[in-house]
């Protein structure tokens, strides 16, 4: 009934290639994207940008980065982690040579150098796949925080062997540092977000995309039909870092202002590789949902006794917190195993046929 | 396909813009506390944490809080996670008197932070012991002594009060590569330097602080005549183990005071004999100690699990955190003639502290921390530490009071300061802040 698709006609090639080719998927995205630009900043608090929305995009993005690899191209990795922190100390490091260098021109560069990075660890997946792959991208994990910790140059000598965020200006507009306003800095991210994630969309369906799927499907059968292996792949693990490294110079510019090494350590890989997982793997959606369970949910439980009018100690709540996020993930998995993005792939078909079933 | 799951973000989110921050009471003193009793850091934090609160709780039950308004003491929990600590940050600032962030990372993130927000940042014994130079880091405080301090006490300890008998000695610091354990390093460079020892750096990775064999093993092979730890959590009991395990004389080896709790040694017990570790606060029993056993343990309002508990160093070093917000909150009443007072007006009580010896005989804590005066140019106080000594059982004091040669430290702080600054240009520094 609401989701009606009857006398919706495709009438030309273009309406069949369209984004939307639904009108109430494109209402639908209307709406969020309004909710996005226009309500939350109206009414958000600080403690809503910095500890729910910022921190939510920021990791969609980098599990987006990671879908691209594993999700599309087939090839799991273990060191999302590693690629963060090569994009946030590129970024560090391009700001501190080059004071007067834009903000965004930097982050957009710090992605190279991840993306460089990547496709120098992603080599090994030319001769070895599967498991033997993901422990080859454990290896650069490792390496990489072992660089962050050891070479001094990388934090430009400073005693406490973390980076951090100086004051930065947009065109005049303060975005990084503590002077930044929150909404400023999450319109930012916002924009750099919706534009990383429109690009991702089309390049998943376009040429590039349907070669990854196809090398993830069957590789040898992509060789046969005369894919180039080497291209595919490298080029996902390219694009993929490329999107990584931008989520990690994003996150320690605009979401936590400072960062050690041992942030970009084994947790945080795992962290967005179960967010790529649970959301849904080959799925641009999927990132999204699974970021508001794994980064979004947490935080949102710590608030429920407080609203029903139970005290609980801190440390209690979370524990339960970390039991009840766990409950829901397995419960998630079990209910379906490709991932909430197929849950609402699910939701949407029965929707669509509602109120009469077959 | 469309973006549409995002949806559930905008139901879950427009729920939390109505709540928006914790909201406390007029008629109390918002002080909340950034723990970690969960995660690998809980068994070293549980002690300190139940003593900051107890003894808040103790002022609230004992004399009706500070000057007549009570004390609303708060924990937001973060498990040692910087991401963690972003969130309680934003969710307890908005009517925070104070900021007790506790780890260095979540401490790195929040000063500049701080600034912005005008809400001193309370870090006792930890943080980044450049923090003293309070006309750059105006908000910050880390009394009553900082790592430097620690570290030039210990140096005085083990040349027995003559920094020149050093010369020619070799000592190692056995570090976690942290932040925190790499932050004595440039003192350390600079005593080297002048008294001509040899100083020894052995780092200790995150992934490391349980088996650290490889370490004890260059320790083993380079027979330092003395070994400084600079560890936490895990990584203490860790070294111990090995020291035990590999003969190396416990007596010649040094603590700084976040490796001197009694649950790391209670394991090892006489094995570990001989262990010290240098403390900003005397275990003992003190009048403090019996006023929280009976208005706050024996009510059962404690979280200790047992009473015994309370003779433990990090217990009491709690207690002792919680003593100097509450004298800083004390002052800046006494100062601005009310008791409802802001994070601004605790700032300038915080910067002029002056707990006297008479004053602590007042607050029953004769002897448990050293006279403290703070300064605009002096947020720590470099109160002074004590050595002590596991006897097996338990700490004892070994030693008078130790104290810090400013000379040396100060010119260190104050150049570190300005690169801080430097870094983090545009630097409010005091910002206008008067100082008087």
């Amino acid at each position: 009934m609401f989701y009606r698709v009857s006398g919706q006609f495709k009438t030309s090639y273009e309406s069949d290639m369209a984004l939307f080719p639904i009108r109430q998927d494109a209402v639908l995205l209307g709406v969020i994207l309004l909710a996005m630009y226009v309500v939350f900043p109206l009414f958000a608090s600080e403690f809503t940008f910095k500890a729910l929305l910022v921190p939510v995009m920021i990791y969609s993005l980098a599990a987006m980065g990671l879908n691209i690899l594993t999700g599309f191209a087939g090839q799991l990795s273990l060191g999302t982690a590693g690629f963060m922190g090569v994009g946030a100390y590129a970024c560090y490091k391009l700001t501190t040579i080059f004071p007067e260098m834009n903000v965004v021109v930097a982050l957009l560069l710090s992605g190279c150098f991840s993306a460089m990075v990547g496709v120098a660890f992603g080599l090994p997946s030319l001769r070895i796949k599967g498991f033997y792959l993901a422990i080859a991208t454990l290896a650069s994990q490792f390496f990489l925080v072992w660089l962050f910790e050891k070479w001094a140059w990388l934090y430009n000598y400073n005693a406490s062997g973390a980076i951090e965020v100086r004051t930065m200006d947009f065109f005049g507009l303060v975005v990084t540092g503590p002077t930044a306003a929150p909404v400023t800095q999450y319109y930012f991210v916002l924009v750099i977000v919706s534009l990383i994630t429109f690009c991702m969309i089309n390049l998943t369906r376009g040429r590039y995309g349907r070669l990854w799927k196809a090398v993830r499907d069957m590789d040898i059968a992509a060789e046969l039909v005369g894919i180039n292996l080497m291209r595919a792949k490298l080029s996902a693990f390219a694009v993929s870092s490329y999107v990584v490294g931008v989520a990690g110079a994003m996150l320690v510019f605009f979401w936590k202002g400072a960062a050690e090494p041992n942030l970009f350590d084994i947790p945080l890989s795992f962290q967005v590789l179960f967010i790529a997982i649970i959301g849904g793997l080959g799925s641009i959606l999927g990132n999204f949902l699974g970021a508001i369970l794994i980064v979004a949910l947490p935080v949102l439980l710590n608030f429920v006794p407080g609203l029903i009018g139970v005290e609980v100690n801190s440390a209690t709540l979370e524990h339960v917190n970390v039991m009840v996020v766990g409950a829901l993930i397995v419960g998630f998995l079990i209910a379906e195993p490709h991932g909430l993005a197929r849950l609402w792939a699910l939701i949407r078909e029965k929707l669509i046929i509602w109120p009469f079933p077959h | 396909m469309g973006l549409k799951g995002i949806l559930k973000l905008a139901a879950a989110t427009s729920l939390v813009c109505s709540l928006g921050v914790v909201a406390a009471s007029a008629a109390s003193l918002y002080v909340p506390n950034l723990t970690y009793r969960t995660g690998p850091f809980a068994a070293t934090g549980i002690p300190i944490m139940n003593g900051q609160r107890d003894y808040v709780e103790m002022i609230n039950a004992r004399d009706g809080g500070v000057g007549g308004i009570e004390l609303e003491f708060d924990e937001c929990e973060t498990g040692y996670n910087t991401n963690k600590g972003v969130e309680c940050y934003e969710k307890t600032k908005g009517n925070a008197i104070v900021t007790q962030p506790w780890s260095t990372g979540i401490t790195l993130q929040v000063l500049p932070r701080t600034n912005v927000d005008r809400i001193p940042i309370l870090a006792p014994g930890y943080g980044f012991s450049p923090m003293s130079e309070g006309n750059t880091f105006a908000w910050a405080f880390n009394p009553p002594v900082s790592y430097w301090d620690g570290a030039y006490m210990i140096l005085e300890y083990i040349s027995g009060g003559d920094m020149s008998s050093l010369k020619g000695k070799e000592i190692a610091l056995l570090h976690l590569d942290h932040p925190f354990g790499k932050e004595p390093i440039p003192l350390f460079e600079k005593m080297a330097a002048a008294h001509g020892f040899k100083f020894l750096k052995i780092p200790v990775g995150l992934k490391e602080m349980q088996n650290q064999s490889a370490q004890w093993l260059q320790i083993r092979r380079e027979r330092p005549d003395h070994v400084i730890m600079w560890g936490w959590g895990a990584m203490n009991a860790g070294a111990l183990t090995e020291a035990v395990k590999t003969r190396f004389p416990l007596d010649k080896m040094i603590g700084v005071w976040w490796s001197g709790s009694d649950d790391d040694l209670l394991p090892l017990g006489g094995k570990a004999k001989g262990y010290k570790s240098i403390s900003w606060n005397a275990p003992g029993d003190y009048a403090v100690m019996k006023d929280i056993r009976k208005h706050v343990v024996d009510q059962g309002n404690s979280l200790l699990k047992s009473s015994a508990d309370m003779d433990k160093v990090f217990y009491q070093r709690g207690v002792v955190i919680s003593a100097i917000l509450v004298e800083g909150i004390r002052t800046a009443q006494a100062k601005y003639g009310k008791a409802n007072i802001g994070p601004e007006e605790l700032r300038w009580g915080l910067e002029n502290l002056d707990i006297t010896a008479e004053r602590l005989k007042e607050m029953g804590m004769d002897g448990m921390f050293a006279p403290l005066k703070t300064s605009c140019d002096n947020h720590t106080g470099h109160a002074g530490a004590w050595m002590l000594e596991w006897d097996g059982e338990r700490f004892v004091q070994v030693s008078d009071l130790l104290k810090p040669n400013r000379e040396v430290i100060k010119p260190l702080e104050a150049e570190k300061a300005a690169e801080y600054a430097r870094n983090n240009a545009p630097w409010p520094g005091r910002d206008g802040l008067a100082c008087n």
